[in-house]
């Protein structure tokens, strides 16, 4: 079996996320595999459609959920179409798990402030449930989430259940112009909805994901609330093929985002040449 | 070459243009130039090396040229027609350019090699020439050369293509396209070729494969040439680029000679002439779609 | 290291034997559409080999990284997708006469092939290769191997090379593979053969050095911290982004994964050569591209080969062989290229784009 050789997965469960955003639950084929089969939250695989190709997602269901893996994804290119014209119980392939991950161990005993916007909620989401089931080992959980609109909200049922966790500080809100008359969250962008809901970064760690002028925006607000650049936490993606580091063009100068990422700090973001 | 260093000098002091495209020694042979400062105007050089068609660089895919400035371009009467087909199909505009038009004596087919233009040594693409005196110019300079020798070796080639059946057309074609990677080097180095999207990259749906298969060479050169029709300018930079050495030059010139009896109509220099594949005509002979 | 002679008619029966037992063997020879070039190509026959004549025109890697080639093929049944795994072990070949630059060339990319995850299938035909090189007697004046550490002579990634001598070759028997390729052929090197081969491995080294000063260690570095520097703006305005550098290269190894289809039901997954000198190569789903311009794009080769992959593996990507000076169509050329860089890093050391 050679390193390009995906697994055999069975498609489980549809849900449509938003008009053109849909989460698939995966169930491998071989059942021994299933049992086997570890990850960590952050990482990423490639999917594929046989026919159509391949294309890289994160993992978006947490490593405490064993037995299936879960991905979203926007129906945009040519195999994202085609995987939304899979049924349940349809077959697609996965390799992986690939990269490096959010380092839950550290954040163990810590406060976490999750922040994501639009379907960036996707990896974020495999951290918030990795650590909403070993809810004792955290201390506070605040999630701030937004989108461009109430429609664009991903995960609606799981934002539901948040928001009755007494356990959860949970804070949703669209951009002015995307709310509806029944909108009770705030009407605000990330950074303002940052600023308005966290009061401190002390000992807290923080993970954000979302598009680049969200993160860009808001790493100011996180750094002028104390929080430090190697506490933040964020995933890059990049246009990749192989996942392991040979294909050559998910690297932004040095840094390869498959190997060394997708997971860096605010600290590492800095660092890298402004190619991304 | 005096005349054209002044005008290139004037023309960047004037401000009239922020570059002029042309041709300078390198360290491999003339190689093209884009010279930002009156004072560089000396470096620029023009001779039977200057095999480069410079227009591939008004190509708007260029950015990093386009960056510069507006342009002067050093062009040979074959690579006007070039600019012709850009103006024409609305990639440049005409007063945004200034072309140094030069008078042609033809160039080599390997100035890497020889330096006398001979039978042998001349390109082949200057047998039959029709314009040495190009005709789309701001600047036409220096003193018109003689004809160059003909160098016959690729209309004999055509003519033993033509007496070939189809079946031994077809598998010269196909031994040749077999070594075709899809690198899509000759596309990238033709100055017609400014589609935003080529249908080789194409994948909903998926027109022609990526793979180098003989099927998918086939159709992607043969989808290439076709759009060239009555558009290619036989500068033959496909060829030079192609890492694999394909005949493209001759498989462009094929189909050219193929729309010249067809249409009766060679790429012109004229912007204003319409080329076959944009125009409809009721009376066209359409026997090959019976 | 141990020495052998092999004569002319030496070589000639190890090749005929190798044949007759199924060895495939790869050799320069005439190119079938220019008598005048070169290509690596299989041989039948020890007389189609061309050795020494002149520089190949492609490297050795699409014996290793075809241009294309198969990962798997899957089958849509009704009960699910059947995939099928495409060997790993390859059949054994031996590659005769290459030129040092190619076969280092191939030592380069195994490293990131073996990156934690191993490529078996690039793995699985270098296992079965057996490379004897040829001293380069070949050069012109844009070979820079010298420049990158390595040389006319070299012997890295080779399991015997051989050197010219009267009436036939010194073999330099460099690994075990080499030896055991040899075994029951040539006879014991006289010791002014040795001599005669030492003083020509001297001598070719002398016409490569004059092209260009070897890149200093620092260069990486510098390199690096000037990934800003405004030089990037223009170092490439002839080049039109072809990517045919990449396609001769022999260390150029990026490459792309895609699915076609045979039939309705069927197909395959296939890996094919990709250059990072065009557009599509990094550009995403979104229609956003991080290398928007051919500047960043040639940024990213000159990066990758002389900076990226020496701070990863140690080596540059890179053997000096010229090729993708020849293939430009744009007069890109890499020695002049680097050389002027170099020269840059060494009057300024403290310029930095961060």
């Amino acid at each position: 079996m050679n390193i390009y050789q995906p697994h055999l997965m069975r498609i489980r469960e549809i849900t449509d996320e938003t008009v053109d955003t849909r989460t698939l639950k995966l169930e491998f084929e071989d059942s021994g595999l299933a049992g086997q089969f570890q990850f960590y939250a952050g990482q990423f695989g490639e999917y594929s459609v046989f026919g159509e190709g391949e294309s890289t997602f994160c993992i978006a269901s947490p490593p405490t959920r064993s037995g299936y893996i879960e991905c979203s994804f926007k129906a945009t290119g040519k195999v994202t179409q085609a995987l939304r014209r899979l049924n349940v119980g349809d077959t697609v392939g996965f390799r992986g798990p690939y990269g490096n991950h959010f380092p839950l161990e550290e954040m163990k005993g810590h406060s976490i402030v999750f922040i994501a916007g639009g379907i960036g909620l996707a990896p974020v989401r495999a951290v918030i449930w990795n650590v909403l089931d070993l809810r004792d080992q955290f201390k506070d959980v605040t999630i701030i989430y937004g989108a461009r609109s109430v429609g664009d909200l991903v995960y609606k049922r799981e934002l539901e259940e948040w928001g009755q966790r007494k356990d959860i500080k949970l804070c949703l809100a669209v951009d002015p112009g995307g709310e509806t008359p029944e909108w009770k969250g705030m009407v605000a962008r990330i950074p303002t909805a940052v600023e308005q809901t966290v009061t401190t970064a002390e000992g807290n760690f923080a993970v954000i994901c979302g598009p680049p002028i969200m993160i860009k925006f808001t790493l100011p607000v996180l750094e002028k609330l104390g929080f430090p650049g190697d506490r933040i936490y964020t995933t890059l993606e990049n246009r990749m093929k192989c996942g392991i580091g040979k294909c050559g063009r998910c690297n932004i100068g040095p840094t390869y985002v498959c190997k060394d990422g997708p997971v860096f700090t605010a600290t590492q973001m800095r660092k890298l040449p402004q190619e991304f | 070459m005096n005349e054209l260093r002044e005008v290139a000098r004037k023309l960047l002091a004037e401000g009239t243009v922020q570059v002029v495209i042309g041709y300078e020694e390198g360290p491999r042979g003339v190689r093209p130039a884009f010279i930002t400062s009156a004072e560089q105007a000396d470096k620029l050089v023009f001779d039977t090396r200057c095999v480069q068609n410079l227009a591939a660089y008004l190509n708007p895919r260029r950015k990093q040229v386009a960056q510069l400035g507006k342009a002067a371009v050093v062009v040979k009467g074959c690579d006007a027609r070039s600019v012709a087909g850009m103006i024409r199909e609305k990639q440049i505009e005409r007063e945004n350019i200034v072309l140094l038009a030069m008078r042609c004596g033809g160039v080599l087919q390997n100035p890497e090699k020889d330096t006398e233009l001979t039978e042998e040594t001349v390109s082949v693409r200057c047998a039959g020439c029709t314009a040495r005196e190009p005709k789309l110019f701001d600047h036409l300079l220096g003193e018109l050369p003689p004809a160059p020798p003909v160098n016959k070796s690729r209309m004999e080639q055509i003519a033993a293509l033509e007496k070939m059946s189809m079946a031994e057309r077809r598998s010269y074609w196909n031994e040749q396209l077999s070594r075709c990677i899809r690198c899509h080097a000759c596309r990238e180095a033709c100055p017609m070729c400014f589609c935003v999207k080529c249908t080789a990259e194409k994948t909903q749906p998926q027109w022609i494969d990526p793979s180098s298969t003989l099927q998918a060479n086939r159709a992607w050169q043969t989808m290439r040439v076709l759009h060239q029709a009555g558009r290619c300018v036989d500068c033959m930079e496909c060829e030079r680029a192609c890492p694999e050495h394909l005949p493209l030059g001759l498989l462009a010139r094929y189909v050219a000679d193929a729309v010249e009896r067809r249409f009766e109509y060679t790429a012109s220099d004229d912007p204003s002439v319409a080329a076959p594949i944009g125009v409809y005509k009721s009376d066209d002979d359409e026997e090959f779609i019976r | 290291m141990t020495h052998k002679y092999l004569s002319h008619q030496g070589l000639a029966a190890l090749v005929a034997e190798l044949l007759s037992a199924g060895t495939r063997v790869i050799a320069p020879v005439r190119a079938k559409d220019d008598a005048g070039q070169i290509d690596y190509q299989l041989i039948a026959s020890y007389e189609e080999a061309a050795l020494g004549v002149r520089l190949p025109r492609r490297s050795l890697k699409e014996f290793f990284l075809p241009p294309t080639e198969v990962l798997l093929s899957y089958k849509q049944t009704k009960a699910g997708v059947e995939i099928t795994d495409v060997p790993t072990v390859a059949p054994p070949q031996v590659i005769l006469g290459a030129i040092p630059c190619d076969v280092a060339g191939l030592a380069v990319v195994d490293k990131v092939m073996n990156w934690d995850y191993r490529d078996e299938l690039w793995f699985g035909r270098r296992d079965a290769t057996t490379i004897v090189n040829l001293l380069c007697n070949i050069m012109d004046a844009t070979c820079f191997c010298t420049a990158v550490g390595l040389g006319p002579e070299s012997f890295t990634g080779s399991d015997v090379m051989l050197a010219p001598v009267e009436g036939g070759y010194l073999a330099y028997l460099i690994t075990e593979r080499g030896e055991a390729l040899l075994k029951g052929h040539g006879e014991e090197a006289a010791a002014d053969a040795i001599a005669h081969a030492e003083a020509a491995r001297k001598e070719v080294r002398g016409k490569v050095e004059p092209n260009l000063a070897a890149v200093p260690a620092e260069f990486s570095t510098w390199l690096a911290s000037n990934f800003d520097n405004p030089l990037w703006k223009t170092i490439a305005l002839r080049c039109h982004g072809c990517g045919a550098c990449a396609a001769v290269c022999p260390t150029c190894h990026c490459f792309d994964i895609v699915d076609e289809h045979i039939s309705a039901d069927e197909g395959v997954r296939r890996r094919n050569w990709d250059s990072c000198q065009t557009s599509l190569f990094t550009l995403h789903a979104s229609g956003h591209n991080p290398r928007g311009s051919q500047s960043e794009r040639f940024r990213q080769r000159i990066q990758h080969k002389f900076a990226i992959y020496p701070s990863r593996f140690g080596d540059l990507l890179c053997t000096g062989c010229g090729r993708c000076s020849r293939a430009c169509p744009g007069g890109m050329d890499l020695p002049t290229i680097v050389s002027e860089l170099v020269a840059l890093s060494e009057a300024k050391p403290e310029v930095s784009g961060q």
